[in-house]
């Protein structure tokens, strides 16, 4: 390699360093609004797994999502004290195990169901669990909510966001060692062809049912991390109308961000944590308040919605297309838009 | 809780005939846009998720029309109708237009993605222009009936409830004949049945799809200026208020079946309301937060589980 092109991604290794680890301590709302960035990929990953490598489009991911909210509230139930540092821990061991465990239901269900039949499923799974286990008295505090406070060495904003960092960078790590084993290949494999893929000896079920409990596993620690940022849980934020939209956004970040594309999921999900606060930000500083002020609800959801049909109707591998040759780019290699892509197709061919 | 109690506390108005024609009438607004779903699921084979917003579209131009927003001329109220339902067809036949056509040899899956794009560009772009709506007036009031033409054991029938009943059985039967009779209603089916062999008998396959998602739009349209009349019609109102409700509908009655989608209606909406008049029939229901959809959900969950293919459908 060159000196300049050293220098170059040198120079641009560092502003992503600066930009992920400085620019969020400037300021308080800066740090949370990033921390639903980290959470938001956190579910982006998990996302990716079912529906990008394995084929199979979930409209039910905000239920995973929530449990996972609720069951960390739930084991922590702080009150006013801080969380204890083990019961932290322990109540995101839990978000992984129930969240991973509602996805395994939810795959045995799913193998009868092929297709367009099972976006439908998860989409009314998603609101049969949100609305029936939530409106619950002893789970969600007599409608009052729960306090899940963070334990004492994670009270700071800036250090959760941090800690939101570290789990977002193991899931990403697991989920890029989980592409290369053998399960990995298999999802993939699934997605392209079940039927071929069960004429090479890979056990679709198995497959299956491990990417919905992985996808669940993930999903529900996110919804972990998510009821620690406010510290507290109100089961308005994931049932109902808000609920669903929930599950549209987690939808559009996995598309937008280019089915089987990692690093396209995570910035796409960043983008979308972070759009209502950069919206609020701009509105703001243009003094448009009476514009904006009716219009806050449906912004995200509008420009959401664009970089929705421009990636399904004109690039199906979303922002891949961009964030491939420069992630590549980044790592030494030469920059090029052509070369071995990841992702393909949006979702599965399915031919049911 | 024993039998006596129940018979004892069971108040024959409040608990059956009320929730009978509530039902019914609920039920004739699921039908209606569950008609739209099993037209575009016979024809194309997938499901579309923009069908509430077809309807909301419809119902947020009338109240546009009719109100005039502050800034347009009002217009005349019958004139606000078709105008309504023209606007849904436009719409409808624009997303075929831009979105699906473009996806027209793509895995079904990413086309139901893009009727969820779809959903969610109409519900935005509705909040941008027209963030504050409300409910426009009722026809009924306008011509200047009474409220209600008679009442069954003290309960009034509602003119909209009425005409809404009126407007699906028509539909359903239009479009039951269209498909049984028409050239083009043949040639849907047709192109569902395999697309490459109906284009080498001479049907095209764009205008023919063209068509149907214009069909849709309208049938979205009409339910869409009929619910407007009773629910304020906020961005997003329909898909809200009525689409889970209306895919229950519609699997329940089979996806591929027009008169399954009116049956599945008319049951559907009887259901919620008895559920709702009662929820002492399902034990713990009073705990869920929202029972009607909680009810539908189980019941989507259960027939698709136990006969895909619904009451009436053929396949799944």
């Amino acid at each position: 390699m060159r000196a300049p092109g050293l220098a170059l991604r040198g120079l641009i290794w560092v502003g992503l360093g600066v930009l992920v680890f400085w620019v969020p301590s400037l300021t308080e709302p800066l740090a949370y609004n990033a921390t639903i960035g980290a959470y938001f990929a956190v579910v982006g990953l998990s996302m990716n797994i079912l529906v990008g490598y394995t084929g199979q489009l979930s409209l039910g991911q905000q239920g995973f999502f929530g449990l996972g909210a609720l069951v960390a509230a739930n084991v922590a139930n702080t009150g006013v004290n801080p969380a204890e540092p083990l019961t932290f821990a322990f109540s995101l061991i839990c978000t992984v195990l129930i969240g991973a465990a509602f996805a395994l239901i939810l795959g045995l269900v799913a193998l009868r169901i092929t297709g367009l039949y099972l976006a439908l499923l998860t989409l009314v799974f998603g609101v049969a669990v949100t609305s029936s286990i939530f409106g619950i008295g002893a789970f969600n505090g007599n409608d009052a909510g729960l306090k899940a406070n963070r334990p004492d060495f994670l009270v700071g904003g800036m250090r959760f966001y941090l800690f939101c960092v570290a789990i977002l960078a193991l899931v990403f790590y697991i989920d890029r060692r989980l592409v290369a084993s053998k399960a990995g290949r298999a999802m993939l494999a699934t997605k392209e062809n079940e039927r071929a893929a069960e004429a090479f000896g890979i056990n679709v079920v198995g497959t299956k049912l491990l990417a919905f409990s992985l996808s669940g596993a993930v999903a529900g620690l996110a919804g972990g991390l998510a009821v620690f940022l406010p510290q507290t849980f109100s089961q308005k934020d994931y049932v109902g109308a808000i609920g669903f939209n929930l599950a549209l956004t987690f939808v559009v970040i996995a598309v937008v961000g280019g089915l089987g594309n990692r690093v396209g999921v995570v910035v796409a999900s960043v983008f979308f944590g972070l759009l209502p606060y950069l919206l609020d930000s701009f509105f703001n500083w243009a003094g448009w308040h009476d514009f904006y002020t009716n219009r806050k609800n449906f912004l995200p959801g509008l420009i959401g919605a664009v970089l929705l049909l421009d990636t399904v109707v004109r690039r199906p591998n979303g922002l891949g297309f961009i964030t491939t040759p420069i992630s590549r780019w980044l790592t030494g290699h030469r920059f090029t838009f052509h070369g071995d892509e990841a992702g393909g197709e949006v979702a599965a061919d399915v031919r049911a | 809780m024993s039998h006596a109690v129940l018979a004892s506390s069971f108040d024959s108005t409040t608990q059956f005939v009320t929730p009978l024609i509530n039902g019914l009438f609920d039920g004739a607004a699921y039908g209606l846009l569950a008609l739209g779903l099993v037209l575009l699921y016979k024809s194309n084979r997938i499901f579309n998720f923009a069908q509430g917003e077809f309807a909301t579209v419809a119902g947020i131009v009338a109240y546009m029309g009719s109100t005039g927003y502050g800034y347009m001329p009002k217009l005349p109220y019958w004139l606000c109708f078709p105008i309504a339902v023209l606007a849904s067809v436009v719409v409808a036949m624009l997303s075929q237009l831009l979105v699906i056509r473009p996806m027209f040899d793509r895995p079904r899956v990413v086309v139901v993605v893009g009727t969820v794009g779809i959903a969610l560009f109409l519900i935005g772009l509705e909040g941008f222009f027209f963030p504050t709506t409300g409910v426009i007036e009722k026809f009924t009031t306008h011509l200047g009936l009474s409220s209600a033409p008679g009442t069954i054991d003290r309960v009034q029938l509602p003119w909209t409830g009425i005409v809404t009943l009126a407007a699906l059985v028509l539909l359903a039967l239009l479009s039951f004949l269209f498909f049984r009779y028409s050239p083009t209603g043949t040639a849907i089916l047709a192109i569902s049945q395999d697309s490459t062999a109906a284009r080498t008998v001479g049907i095209s396959v764009q205008r023919i799809s063209l068509i149907t998602w214009g069909l849709a739009g309208l049938l979205g349209g009409v339910a869409g200026v009929l619910i407007a009349q009773n629910k304020p019609m906020v961005p997003g109102a329909v898909t809200g208020l009525a689409l889970t409700g209306a895919f229950a509908a519609a699997v329940l009655g089979g996806m591929t079946s027009l008169p399954g989608a009116f049956v599945g209606g008319v049951l559907l909406g009887l259901f919620q309301d008895f559920v709702n008049a009662d929820y002492n029939l399902v034990p713990g229901l009073e705990k869920v937060a929202s029972p009607a959809d909680f009810m539908f959900v189980l019941l989507i969950l259960v027939v698709l589980l136990i006969r895909p293919r619904g009451l009436l459908g053929k396949e799944a």
